[in-house]
């Protein structure tokens, strides 16, 4: 090194700070790196300093040479010098001004790879002998700590080989560590200590040196910029204090002491700690103190102070009984007196039903079955005969519920302890129920049953034994056939009582009955259908016979619930349709009889009977289809239910008098089950069945979907020609059913057309024009639009044809063409909305057109207000084109709609002011942005705002209605937005202008400015809206006196709100 | 507040779910509803539904016990069938779990409080003891109906902290 560079060091020195790493890392640091300057010469020239008289410059010194040795690349520093440098440190620590840089350098100098076990030694007793850890601040006490840490880690054998001397010099080291950050490094090495060295000489100095700090109860600051976290600290000295057995005594007692004193959270703490100890700490330990650890556990959990420390205290033991049990083996005949304890007082317990303990009690004897052993199920015996002794005592008689209950809750640990998990399969899982067990269960099981089913007899104890009985059949090859046929035959009379007799446990009947159905469906196919089908009469029911009604209905409910089964379903299906046929032929035959139509009034009470049937069906195959995985037996039912509702159906469409089945809730019904049905099948299944339906519809050839079952036709069937009769114009809503939830893998009229349009661009432009009727139904445009949304999302590049004509001449000379009267143009706009909400979801080029040409509407005065609203519509979910039913989806394309909508429908909004074409742009912001999830405009509500508070001007029901609800969305957003907070006083005096009666008719409109009122008072600060206090409850107190319920329940909730609301 | 404690163990009932009934379970109506959605949007505005018993008793079974932590009908404190609705009258029996319940008083205020915010103010409520049912049933009407001793109990500070603290149960369950 030259000699310039040295003096260039030495004059520099005495201006550096113990901060200014910036000239060690860029000029020093290289020069090592490179070779240019050796280690040596940086100590040389520092040399003066280092050893200089004068406190100041040597501190520096020491400083420079640390920061160098920090920076200094590993493999610079040669084994003589790391020798030369571990004893210079030393050296430094016993002068006090350089002690804090000498161990800051050490703490490096340890993780060189030239540092070797020789220099170990040395640095430990400097260390020992010189560091005095009280007088030192705590950064420089986490020196020594990382020192040692490093130490431990790098070469244990080395410190084993010193062994006392290092045990009690880091002893003394670390007694009276005080800094939760020097704690955690200080766990860490304990832990090491603790279980790899042998402390048997030192058991109490390291005992004091954990246990002092136990429980923790530091808590950090908010903002603590270190980053502690308590878990990790507890974490860490439950790892030390778990690390040994030898400090099993010391360590009990005091768990115990603690335990006995400390509020719930450090309670828990305690517990906790405990269970992580005892396996470690043994069974000779467990046995010592398990008097002791029995009657500390036994008041938390039989008086416990909250829930949680129960469950805790209950974990703990679990652990220390399977400690205690995990020598004997179960074989040996010894048995533990504390196990023995732990029994007779939980048996003890158990022996008094009406105290809360008992159901202490059973927990605790829960936890003895989670080991196998002769003791547990001893126990678990004692308790079974306990309790059904008190069963049988007559004086015990009032306390038969809480008997009942506890069986119960005994009972479901054995289904705990089998529950299957998703990865073990049942066979598993049954044999995890140790075989003592399961024979001494089997022995009670009829006592145990016989008690359940006389607890279903009475209403206190009605709940408990079903939730005995549930619990029962859960468990594994326990029950035979037979006993569950005697369960169902039991239950399924409660399940067919009336509501009133049976109170609410009718859902828990049906719970445990469908769980039965399951596994053992033939019982309740000979038991429990057959009565329930009795209930169902023949014919329907007198208009004024509302109790005979309330049964059918009652019957068919509970039908329902307990049909998902396949097998159960299939009887299901045959009995329903059975009595479907008898409806509509018992009312033909009325009819002849009659000599003549039977009475409006009969024909609606049959209809509504018939309903309530198809209700049912479709009730019970949407929970089958929409459960994951869907129900395999579902496709079937194409042939053995959807061809017999088509057959019904259609023979009433084609006949020009009254029948049952032409009624619109009936074929909505219908509708319902065709769609759950045609969305289970697989792409070819749904290709034939779409085939079918084809034929019959659209060429009618009805046979193709009555399974080849039609009387003679009276009539053409041809639906959806122009002068098709209403009731065969109905069925159209069955034809969309059909095709609404089809992939679009699916071919639909695929043959090309003689004209050169393709079939489907012809069909949909037949439609049109059907739609177009004069004649046309609110139901059959609903069926259309349906068909065309489903058709054009699927069908988009099949039906470009009809999609052009759409814009080029449909739009100008219907929509869009003021001569047309206004009902027609307004029911070509369901049809326009309906075709581009297609093209929409899937983000189809040709959207944008015809978004445009529906905004361009917003001008046009008679139709301004529902194109409006359309635009909302078009990303409204419609349940059509949804994911389920198969719809072409593009991600983002709410979205990406939005983005295209808002600017435009804002500058409407902005610019035309105080006409109705500008309220006609409000309408349509407020409909737009309803349909969207709040995300896609949080950044832009403040700009929105004034535009809503407008809308809420206009009259109109639902507009408010909407723009109430997105407010009641956001309202969280007024908490944070200092410039949306200014709002709020506004929004209480319009949204109070909507709460009553008087002021706004639509009840639907006050239930939602209720609700937004109620949620203000959380949101907004108090002092912006105090002024409004006293008017809001005032107007308030006008809104208790709404005539609707659903109202006055709402202005409850809001006055509270409002009452509580303050500063 | 008072550390007597006069009933440590009383019975608890099962509370019942909504006796509110649909349109067709009610024989308004021979359709059964499609799908078990609420029949709000099926009514219409014109229909006005007069405040009744049931929809009393929904505002107060909530109400917590001043002494443990069950509500008013779990005790069987109140009960729809203790509830009487006349033109602008309403009558609120409650039974107290023991007759000797000096908590009596305290119940049948926060029932009282909880109806004054809820109810509208053409209504005028009497709140009694059941007949029989207390000891000293005379003193706790006479308190619970006096508009000026009402008055005063709400103007002690600690009694109205309890108050609130019973009826928030109510408050916040009867969203369904």
């Amino acid at each position: 090194m030259s000699e310039s560079y040295r003096s260039y060091l030495i004059n520099l020195l005495p201006l550096l700070s113990p901060t200014n790493t910036h000239f060690v890392q860029h000029f020093i640091i290289p020069g090592i790196s490179s070779g240019s300057a050796d280690f040596l010469d940086i100590v040389k020239a520092l040399g003066e300093y280092l050893t200089s008289e004068e406190d100041d410059l040597r501190t520096k010194g020491v400083q420079m040479l640390s920061l160098v040795i920090e920076r200094c690349p590993r493999d610079k520093l040669n084994r003589q010098a790391v020798r030369v440098l571990t004893t210079f440190y030393c050296s430094k620590l016993e002068d006090t001004e350089t002690i804090t840089p000498a161990l800051r350098g050490l703490s490096h100098l340890v993780t060189f790879p030239s540092f070797s076990s020789l220099e170990v030694s040395d640095v430990l007793s400097s260390l020992f002998q010189q560091v005095k850890m009280k007088s030192l601040v705590q950064s420089t006490r986490s020196y020594v700590y990382s020192i040692v840490d490093v130490l431990i880690n790098t070469y244990r054998d080395h410190l084993k080989n010193i062994g006392e001397q290092f045990l009690s010099g880091y002893a003394a080291l670390a007694s009276g560590e005080q800094d939760p950050r020097n704690l955690l490094v200080a766990f860490k090495i304990a832990r090491v200590i603790l279980t790899d060295f042998d402390i048997s000489k030192h058991v109490e100095t390291y005992f004091d040196i954990t246990f002092c700090y136990y429980p923790i109860v530091f808590r950090p600051s908010p903002d603590d910029p270190y980053g502690i976290n308590v878990d990790d600290l507890k974490d860490s000295l439950r790892s030390c204090l778990s690390a040994t057995p030898a400090f099993g005594s010391l360590g009990i007692s005091l768990f115990l002491e603690k335990l006995a004193v400390a509020p719930s959270l450090t309670k828990r703490d305690v517990l906790h700690t405990m269970a992580v100890c005892f396996p470690v700490y043994g069974i000779n330990i467990a046995r010592e103190f398990g008097r002791n650890v029995w009657n500390a556990l036994k008041l938390e959990i039989f008086e416990p102070t909250d829930p949680l420390t129960e469950e805790m205290a209950l974990d703990t033991l679990r652990v220390f009984v399977r400690v205690l049990l995990s020598s004997s083996d179960g074989a040996d005949n010894t048995i533990d007196t504390v196990l023995q304890a732990i029994c007779t007082d939980s048996l003890g317990f158990v022996g008094e039903p009406e105290k809360a303990q008992a159901k202490a009690g059973i927990k605790v004897l829960r936890t003895l079955i989670d080991v196998p052993s002769k003791l547990g199920v001893d126990a678990i015996n004692n308790a079974m005969e306990t309790l059904i002794g008190l069963f049988h005592d007559p004086g015990e008689v009032s306390n038969r519920a809480a008997v009942i209950a506890l069986l119960a809750d005994l009972l479901s640990a054995f289904v705990a302890s089998v529950t299957p998990d998703p990865s073990t399969t049942t066979e598993q899982a049954s044999e995890d129920l140790p075989p003592l067990i399961h024979s001494s269960l089997t022995s009670h099981k009829d006592v145990i049953i016989g008690m359940f089913i006389v607890g279903l007899k009475s209403s206190a104890t009605r709940l408990p034994g079903i939730r005995g009985l549930s619990n029962l059949i859960r468990i594994p090859t326990l029950l035979t056939d037979s006993e569950l046929g005697y369960i169902v035959f039991e239950t399924g009379e409660l399940a067919r009582k009336e509501p009133d007799e049976a109170e609410d446990a009718t859902t828990d009947v049906l719970l445990l009955l469908a769980s039965i159905a399951l596994t053992a469906p033939h019982h309740l196919a000979n038991q429990t259908l057959p009565s329930l089908f009795a209930m169902l009469p023949e014919q329907a029911p007198s208009r004024d016979a509302q109790t005979e009604r309330a049964e059918y209905w009652r019957a068919l409910r509970i039908l329902s619930k307990l049909c998902a089964q396949p097998t159960l379903f299939e009887i299901l299906v045959i009995r329903l349709i059975a009595k479907l046929e008898l409806l509509c032929s018992l009312s033909m035959a009325q009819e002849i009889s009659a000599g003549g139509t039977p009475r409006a009034e009969e024909i609606e009470r049959s209809a509504a009977y018939a309903h309530a049937l198809l209700v049912t069906l479709a009730n019970t195959l949407s929970t089958k289809v929409s459960k994951a995985p869907p129900d395999p037996d579902v496709p079937k039912y194409v042939d053995r239910l959807l061809s017999h509702l088509f057959r019904l159906f259609l023979v009433a469409a084609v006949t020009s008098e009254r029948r049952i089945m032409q009624d619109q809730r009936l074929l909505r019904a219908g509708a319902r089950i065709m769609k759950l049905v045609v969305e289970a099948l697989s792409i070819e299944q749904q290709q034939r069945f779409i085939d079918g339906v084809g034929a019959a519809f659209l060429h009618g050839q009805v046979k193709a979907v009555t399974g080849g079952d039609f009387p003679p036709l009276t009539e053409e069937f041809k639906p959806i020609h122009v002068d098709a009769s209403t009731h065969q114009r109905e069925t159209v809503i069955l034809f969309a059913a059909a095709h609404i939830p089809i992939r679009k893998e699916v071919s639909v009229m695929k043959n090309p057309d003689v004209k050169g349009l393709s079939v489907l661009s012809a069909f949909l432009r037949d439609l049109v024009r059907w739609c177009d009727l004069s004649t046309c139904s609110t139901l059959q445009r609903g069926a259309a639009s349906e068909l065309f949304a489903t058709l054009v999302n699927k069908y988009a590049d099949d039906v470009s044809d009809f999609l052009n004509e759409m814009r080029t001449s449909y739009f100008p000379a219907t929509l869009n063409d003021s001569r047309v009267p206004i009902e027609a143009r307004r029911k070509a706009m369901d049809n326009w909305v309906s075709i581009s909400r297609g093209l929409v979801v899937r983000s189809h080029p040709l959207a944008l057109s015809f978004i445009d040409s529906l905004l361009t509407l917003l001008d046009d005065e008679t139709v301004a207000w529902g194109a409006a609203h359309a635009l909302g519509l078009l990303v409204a979910d419609d349940g059509v084109l949804t994911k389920r039913n198969g719809a072409v989806q593009k991600i983002l394309h709410v979205q990406k709609y939005f983005n295209v909508v808002l600017p435009k429908v804002m500058d409407g909004a902005n610019k035309v002011d105080g006409t109705k074409r500008a309220t006609a742009y409000l309408i349509a912001l407020a409909s737009l942005v309803y349909a969207v999830p709040k995300s896609l405009y949080a950044t832009q509500i403040s700009t929105l705002m004034p535009l809503l508070l407008r809308g809420l001007e206009v009259a109109h029901p639902e507009i408010r209605w909407q723009i109430i609800e997105t407010f009641s969305d956001n309202v969280s957003a007024f908490s944070d937005d200092e410039l949306l907070s200014t709002y709020a006083s506004t929004l209480v005096v319009t949204i109070l202008k909507n709460c009553t009666v008087v002021d706004m008719p639509e009840h639907k409109v006050r239930v939602a400015a209720l609700k937004c009122l109620a949620l203000l008072p959380t949101a907004v600060r108090y002092d912006l809206l105090h002024p409004y206090k006293p008017r809001v409850l005032k107007d308030l107190a006008m809104a208790l006196d709404d005539p609707k319920r659903a109202v006055r329940n709402e202005a409850v909730d809001a006055r509270t709100k409002w009452y509580k609301y303050s500063g | 507040m008072n550390a007597q404690i006069f009933n440590a163990n009383p019975t608890i009932y099962v509370s019942q779910k909504s006796s509110r009934k649909s349109r067709f379970e009610a024989g308004q109506s021979l359709w059964v509803d499609d799908d078990d959605d609420d029949d709000e949007e099926r009514s219409s505005d014109a229909d006005v539904e007069p405040i009744d018993q049931d929809e009393i008793f929904e505002l107060i079974r909530s109400i917590s016990d001043p002494e443990h932590p069950n509500s008013l009908e779990e005790l069987r404190v109140v009960s729809a069938e203790q509830i009487e609705v006349g033109d602008n009258h309403i009558v609120v029996e409650f039974t107290p779990t023991v007759p000797h319940c000096g908590m009596s008083t305290l119940i049948g205020l926060c029932i009282r409080v909880r109806l004054l915010r809820s109810l509208p103010p053409r209504f005028k409520v009497d709140i009694r003891v059941q007949p029989g049912s207390h000891q000293s049933e005379l003193a706790v009407n006479k308190q619970l109906n006096d508009k000026e001793r009402v008055a005063a109990a709400l103007e002690n500070p600690s009694i109205v902290e309890t108050i609130e603290k019973c009826i928030e149960t109510a408050e916040s369950s009867r969203r369904v």
